[in-house]
């Protein structure tokens, strides 16, 4: 059983990195991850190795997050900017300026959550496809198409003409 | 599985995007882009998607962790919880004797319980069975000297014991006693409520410092909840009904812990 419980602990760092996408908002985000982790470790005998714990505890953190959108009714928050890393972002070949960055933040806040959710589950997660199918229960072609969209509907909301991200390599 | 001669879909340049493809289908897409600048274009575009989520988000993975995130800490509390709210659901595990020692002694067969825990409940009904029924000097201490009582059981006991306070289910506080159990010394409170119905909490000092949860038992009239946490095994003994006995249960162990 507690083979399952390291099994949780190693997905944390990522699941509040992606409910902190999801939210733009660190204390709310650790919220949803306390909510999803005692939800996952009282229900963790019901879970059956069928797939990934990463999977499992990511579709938790799905529904909890989706419960607290219907809760909240899309209470819309004013943007906040401390989202952006501070110093130097992590990879050493892309700089994108913070000007873009927050552009990217806007955008994000704008996209529909379900488009927001796959858009993270695969950019950022890094999830093949059939992982980020199972995490969002849905057929592998339906998250393709989501992706197809949130990925054009990113692309318009930033594509105004700001300055852009330098290119890569 | 050679992609040259497919079609090359929009998904095949999200999947090479995402670099979910290799060998020959990784190959067909890059032919495909060295003749098509507009997919070529679209590509470069999610590929800078993701790097610019990346790091905009990345960085929180590798923030420090509050303790309110240890997997460790949450399965405790839930433990804990359940402990103290799920034991009385718990009950599940009933120990019906019926009938006489005989069935009760027969039980424990299939639900095994410590040698100890059977004495609990034995001298929990015995002493219930003589004391409920007196009326000049059902206790030792009354309820008028409350403090006293406690404070002499619980150094009798070498365990501080708080005298629940049952006035929520209508009974009030007799008093209480101090009797012989085996190998040591036992506390008993008494509660009656408004219509001369007694109740009493029997209480001995944990041996072996194992909690146990809620149980039950059932002789002739009598039935009894018993309980073992860290520092007392306890045993409530009353002829209500078993719902009801559980709830008050639930409500002295709640104050004893």
């Amino acid at each position: 059983m507690s083979q399952v419980l390291d099994e949780i602990e190693a997905c944390v760092p990522a699941l509040r990195r992606y409910a902190r996408a999801l939210t733009h908002d660190p204390d709310r985000a650790d919220d949803l991850v306390q909510d999803c982790l005692e939800r996952a470790i009282r229900k963790r005998r019901l879970w059956r190795p069928t797939g990934s714990v990463r999977s499992w505890v990511f579709r938790i953190l799905v529904n909890v997050h989706r419960n607290e959108l219907r809760r909240l009714r899309r209470s819309l928050t004013p943007i906040s900017l401390e989202i952006l890393p501070g110093g130097d972002p992590a990879g050493p070949d892309v700089q994108p300026d913070r000007l873009a960055l927050a552009e990217t933040v806007r955008a994000m806040q704008a996209l529909p959550a379900e488009q927001r959710e796959v858009l993270l589950l695969v950019g950022v997660e890094e999830m093949s496809y059939a992982e980020a199918a199972t995490v969002l229960s849905i057929p592998v072609g339906t998250l393709m198409s989501r992706l197809a969209r949130a990925r054009a509907a990113l692309r318009s909301l930033t594509d105004t003409g700001v300055p852009k991200l330098r290119s890569v390599k | 599985m050679s992609r040259d001669h497919h079609k090359i879909t929009e998904y095949d340049l999200h999947a090479y995007a995402d670099g979910a493809l290799d060998g020959p289908a990784r190959a067909a897409v890059q032919a495909h882009l060295a003749e098509n600048p507009a997919a070529t274009k679209d590509v470069d575009g999610w590929k800078r998607q993701n790097e610019t989520l990346r790091a905009l988000y990345g960085h929180v993975a590798a923030d420090p962790m509050p303790p309110r995130l240890s997997v460790y800490r949450i399965e405790r509390k839930i433990r804990t919880r359940a402990s103290h709210w799920g034991r009385m659901a718990a009950a599940a595990i009933l120990l019906i004797a019926t009938g006489a020692a005989v069935g009760w002694y027969g039980h424990g067969m299939f639900a095994p319980v410590p040698p100890a825990r059977i004495g609990l409940v034995d001298e929990a009904m015995e002493a219930h069975r003589i004391y409920s029924s007196e009326v000049a000097h059902p206790v030792e201490v009354w309820a008028g000297e409350k403090d006293h009582l406690q404070a002499w059981l619980s150094k009798r006991l070498a365990r501080p014991l708080n005298v629940p306070d049952l006035r929520a289910d209508g009974l009030a506080l007799v008093g209480g006693r101090l009797l012989p159990a085996q190998g040591g010394p036992a506390a008993q409170f008494m509660y009656e409520d408004d219509t001369g119905h007694r109740v009493t909490l029997y209480i001995i000092p944990a041996k072996e410092g194992r909690e146990i949860s809620f149980r039950y038992a059932k002789l002739d009239r009598l039935e009894a909840f018993f309980w073992t946490d860290e520092a007392i095994s306890c045993a409530l003994v009353g002829d209500l009904p078993r719902a009801r006995l559980q709830e008050i249960a639930s409500r002295a162990y709640k104050q004893l812990g």
